[in-house]
């Protein structure tokens, strides 16, 4: 019943939501089960999904906004996004002019993201489907143990401003989904299941007092620095927050798609 | 059909998307779970209020509530899950201890909420006997349920991270919010067993107010 | 009861010595609360601290009281030279390796604001040595980009310290530079001195070896091995030398703060041509007197004091001395000032050694008679740019200056104009003994440097063709002769 007045609410908007973006493009990425680096030491059970194809970008992050005026710089709720919120916009309705239609946008809290994939119908997806679609490179779905897979992500982490490059400018994975490495990082629907607090050396101790149970990082996969990195990042943010180095993009249940 | 049937609901439903804060129905309607209160309900709610969230919760006497039919409590929350054997019960004394030294004429203001982060589990019955079992069976004690989205939601608010870790146990942060009655949040304590001495200040504050 | 009296007489005595001991202590230890309990110290006032960028290091603080302290401290990642054409992706404190210089006093109760800049890409922290309590304030200080956190301690111990990223993964920050001192002066301040420095010492690890050019990335397999390509003063090759050489004149004294941010290499820390009148023992109170070379662990310190009674020029190194002569560990103290020969004499004579025989084996060599292809003079330049910059650059400098009374200049070098031939010769078989070059003497040794007769023509052409020499073609042919 939830997910019907959610989706109900967003209802006017998603009339027209094929209108505007790529928004439409996602393709299926198959279920399967795999152990992602961190929060579990078995394999997780991934259902059949879709996944947008790339992140949302900066001219459909301004489209929403005008249709949802709550969501814009000067009329956001501060519960829902702090001051960094859409910051380097000109105004409510416009981005900057050093920024491309078709580059992700950032900049945008947890609530925003959310909301937006909402009123596609559609919602964030989960941590464990995002690091699944993402340890695929162009090949094969599970590249972890490639040297320069990882060497391509740690090497993302040190290049500034891919912020303004535009959507699709790095590989098209083994699924046909783009830019998961190597552009923005992206929100993810349950972020905040991440328990690496500022203390790192504390937490891979996992005797740590500000957690219930251990969620520690294995000692085995620490070599995994790229996937770890991500971790971290969430880590680090809370819902209110937006980066400029943050964007996002939505997913479906394949049973929705289909009704 | 079913379609067409959201279709007529969503230009009202809309409105309350766009404006959460200034939808006043339900009110009138859950009296008996609110206290005795002295906020002005026509005010705007402040940018921070934690009443923003559009969400419904059930209780353990199994009501369904908005969050913000609680306007006008000073609110002590913290998320546990029933189940759980190694924190949680930790968690519980140290809301107990807070309790114990709030003054009684105060608790009429004053609501302890215990959100479950595992509401599969944690079912209104789960909490009505969790509730029984802790002797916590007095007004100004409350266990909340929502879906798992908005669960997680309200987990964001309070910067409260978790993440089930095997199918019955949760890992979670150990934090205590207190919110004021205009649902902003005023005071959180990190860990367990802390020196609560601040949190007990914030609550006596904010209801004296 | 016979012993009674004496018993009686001792026990009086007794009594009277311990009340005595403990009057004594009491007072004592109501002094030391006093005057040496950091936590119960006042503080005065409040003042915004005064940050510096290597090499300069703040104000002392003097006679000042304990204040409030408010830190600044915003984490920038930003690209960076490394060495000469070879530039890096920095992760820093205040935009530089090391990070900016914190100065307090025991005592001091610091407010730090901790910024991390909306363009990183990562949530950053900082683990204070200085600070007694949970991860150093790594835990208080854990932002993400774009935000900022504060948070406060009392500066209980003096002493030297170094502070450092601590965010997962910790070797890769502070690998990427996040490293730096903060210094908690003693009350009444540390005794006053002519010039101050900070230096710190930092090791690197880049996928292409050392003098690579262009955009370095960070390699995490060499790091894991501890296979570092540049360990260096400063943040950079040349961190210290050229332009960012320290200065000081005769009679001054010379005080530096030196640290080692790591993240693997101790630093055997060695001033060429010096001796430390005084080494604060790992940055401690501990004082030790006329050292030559100090350990300095990585995450560790170290306040090194002298006076320098003669000109010239210190070189400052990891006395590891691969690393200063290969990979960049070299800094130089510039001294001026008048001469003075009863501290150094200089040379006063100097003649043939001959003991007769020779212990040399002789080598024959194997007449490579391949024909080789020349290359053209615009490919030896640019070859002859990049072997210069892995081989050569350290100890001649990238203007070809060399270091004055340690390596000869190859710029406008009488030396080098005079005899190609020899050039070749020293290139190929290395050098040892006295060279006098633009009427300097110079008396140290260049190994022969193991590289192909390609090379060879390269990078001569390449020296004899810059700097104001005299545009000389080398060829590999020519290179080939020299026997």
């Amino acid at each position: 019943m939830k997910t019907i007045i959610r989706l109900a609410v967003c209802i006017a908007i998603m009339i027209q939501s094929q209108a505007y973006g790529q928004s439409g493009s996602m393709v299926k990425i198959e279920g399967g089960e795999f152990i992602p680096l961190y929060g579990t030491e078995t394999a997780v059970k991934i259902n059949d999904f879709y996944m947008d194809v790339y992140p949302v970008t900066n001219a459909e992050f301004l489209e929403f906004v005008k249709k949802n005026p709550r969501w814009k710089r000067s009329e956001v709720k501060r519960l829902f996004a702090d001051e960094s919120y859409l910051k380097d916009w000109i105004n409510d309705e416009a981005f900057p002019s050093d920024r491309s239609p078709n580059a992700p946008v950032t900049n945008v809290s947890w609530y925003a993201a959310k909301n937006y994939c909402e009123c596609e119908g559609k919602r964030l997806a989960t941590v464990d489907e995002w690091e699944y679609v993402g340890m695929a490179n162009e090949k094969q779905p599970d590249a972890r143990e490639e040297e320069n897979y990882n060497k391509y992500i740690l090497s993302w982490y040190e290049t500034p401003k891919t912020y303004k490059n535009e959507i699709g400018s790095t590989f098209r994975n083994y699924w046909g989904v783009y830019d998961m490495h190597g552009l923005v990082w992206e929100w993810t629907s349950d972020f905040n299941s991440v328990m690496i607090g500022g203390e790192s050396r504390k937490d891979s101790t996992g005797d740590n007092n500000l957690f219930c149970g251990a969620a520690a990082v294995g000692a085995t996969d620490l070599m995994n620095y790229a996937a770890f990195m991500r971790y971290a990042f969430r880590g680090s943010m809370k819902a209110k927050y937006s980066s400029k180095n943050l964007g996002f993009r939505c997913v479906e249940d394949v049973e929705k798609k289909a009704l | 059909m079913k379609k067409y049937l959201l279709f007529m609901l969503s230009p009202f439903l809309f409105l309350s998307c766009d404006q959460p804060g200034e939808e006043k129905g339900q009110i009138e309607d859950s009296e008996k779970v609110v206290a005795t209160h002295t906020v002005d309900f026509n005010k705007e709610l402040p940018d921070l209020s934690v009443y923003h969230l559009p969400s419904t919760w059930t209780t353990q006497d199994n009501k369904d509530i908005q969050l913000e039919d609680l306007r006008g409590n000073v609110l002590v929350m913290v998320m546990i899950y029933t189940s759980c054997k190694a924190a949680c019960p930790r968690l519980i004394a140290d809301m107990r201890n807070i309790e114990k030294q709030v003054p009684e004429e105060y608790l009429g203001k004053t609501k302890f909420i215990m959100v479950s982060i595992d509401p599969e589990t944690d079912t209104p019955q789960m909490l009505n006997s969790f509730a029984k079992e802790n002797l916590m069976e007095d007004d100004h004690w409350m266990f909340l349920r929502g879906t798992p989205e908005d669960t997680r939601e309200f987990a964001a608010v309070l910067a409260v991270s978790y993440k089930k870790i095997s199918p019955i146990d949760f890992s979670h942060s150990n934090i205590i919010s207190v919110f004021n009655e205009e649902g902003v949040l005023v005071h959180q304590q990190e860990g367990l067993g802390v020196d609560n001495t601040e949190t007990v200040e914030a609550i006596k504050a904010e209801v004296s107010n | 009861m016979k012993n009674f009296k004496t018993s009686k007489k001792r026990f009086v005595y007794l009594f009277f010595l311990a009340a005595l001991v403990a009057g004594v202590l009491t007072s004592c230890e109501k002094a030391v609360a006093a005057k040496e309990n950091p936590e119960l110290m006042k503080v005065y006032g409040e003042s915004e601290a005064e940050m510096t960028a290597p090499p300069m290091v703040p104000r002392p603080v003097g006679k000042r009281a304990a204040t409030k302290l408010i830190v600044n401290m915003e984490v920038v990642e930003k690209e960076m030279e490394m060495a000469d054409g070879v530039t890096y992706n920095y992760w820093t404190f205040d935009g530089s390796v090391p990070g900016s210089f914190i100065r307090t006093r025991v005592g001091d109760e610091i407010e730090f604001h901790f910024k991390n800049h909306p363009d990183s890409k990562l949530p950053h922290n900082i683990d204070l040595h200085a600070v007694t309590g949970p991860g150093g304030g790594a835990e208080s200080s854990y932002v993400a980009p774009g935000q900022q956190a504060t948070f406060t301690f009392k500066t209980m111990n003096p002493g030297l310290y170094v502070y450092h990223c601590a965010t997962a993964p910790v070797g890769m920050h502070i690998a990427n530079g996040m490293y730096g001192l903060i210094l908690v002066e003693p009350e009444g301040g540390l005794p006053p001195v002519d010039r101050e420095y900070y230096v710190m010492q930092g090791d690197f690890y880049t996928e292409g070896e050392f003098g690579e050019r262009g955009l370095q990335p960070f390699d995490m397999n060499k790091a894991v091995d501890e296979d570092a390509d540049y360990v260096v003063f400063n943040g950079k090759v040349g961190g210290l030398t050229g332009e960012n050489a320290l200065h000081a004149k005769v009679g001054e004294t010379v005080r530096l703060y030196v640290g080692n941010g790591g993240p693997n290499l101790v630093s055997s820390f060695h001033v060429i041509g010096e001796i430390f009148d005084k080494v604060y023992v790992e940055g401690g109170s501990t004082i030790n007197e006329n050292v030559q070379t100090t350990l300095i662990p990585a995450g560790g310190a170290a306040i090194v004091e002298f006076k320098v009674d003669v000109p010239g020029e210190l070189v400052l190194v990891d006395h590891s001395i691969f690393r200063a002569f290969n990979k960049g560990a070299l800094g130089i103290l510039e001294v001026e000032g008048a001469e003075n020969e009863k501290v150094f004499g200089g040379k006063i004579s100097e003649g043939v050694y001959n003991p007769g025989t020779s212990v040399t084996g002789i080598v024959e060599e194997v007449e490579d008679s391949a024909p080789v292809a020349e290359m053209s003079m615009a490919d030896k330049m640019e070859r002859g740019k990049q072997v210069y910059t892995q081989s050569c650059l350290a100890c001649h400098q990238a203007t070809g200056a060399g270091i004055p009374n340690a390596f000869p200049p190859l710029a406008n070098s009488d030396y080098l104009n005079a005899d190609v031939h020899r050039s070749i010769e020293v290139v190929k078989f290395g050098l040892s003994g006295e060279i006098e070059v633009n009427g300097n003497v110079y008396n140290s040794a260049m190994p022969p440097q193991n590289i192909s007769d390609e090379d060879v023509a390269a990078v001569l052409t390449y020296v004899y063709n810059n700097w104001g020499n005299n545009k000389t073609e080398v060829t590999q042919e020519m290179v080939k002769k020299v026997k």
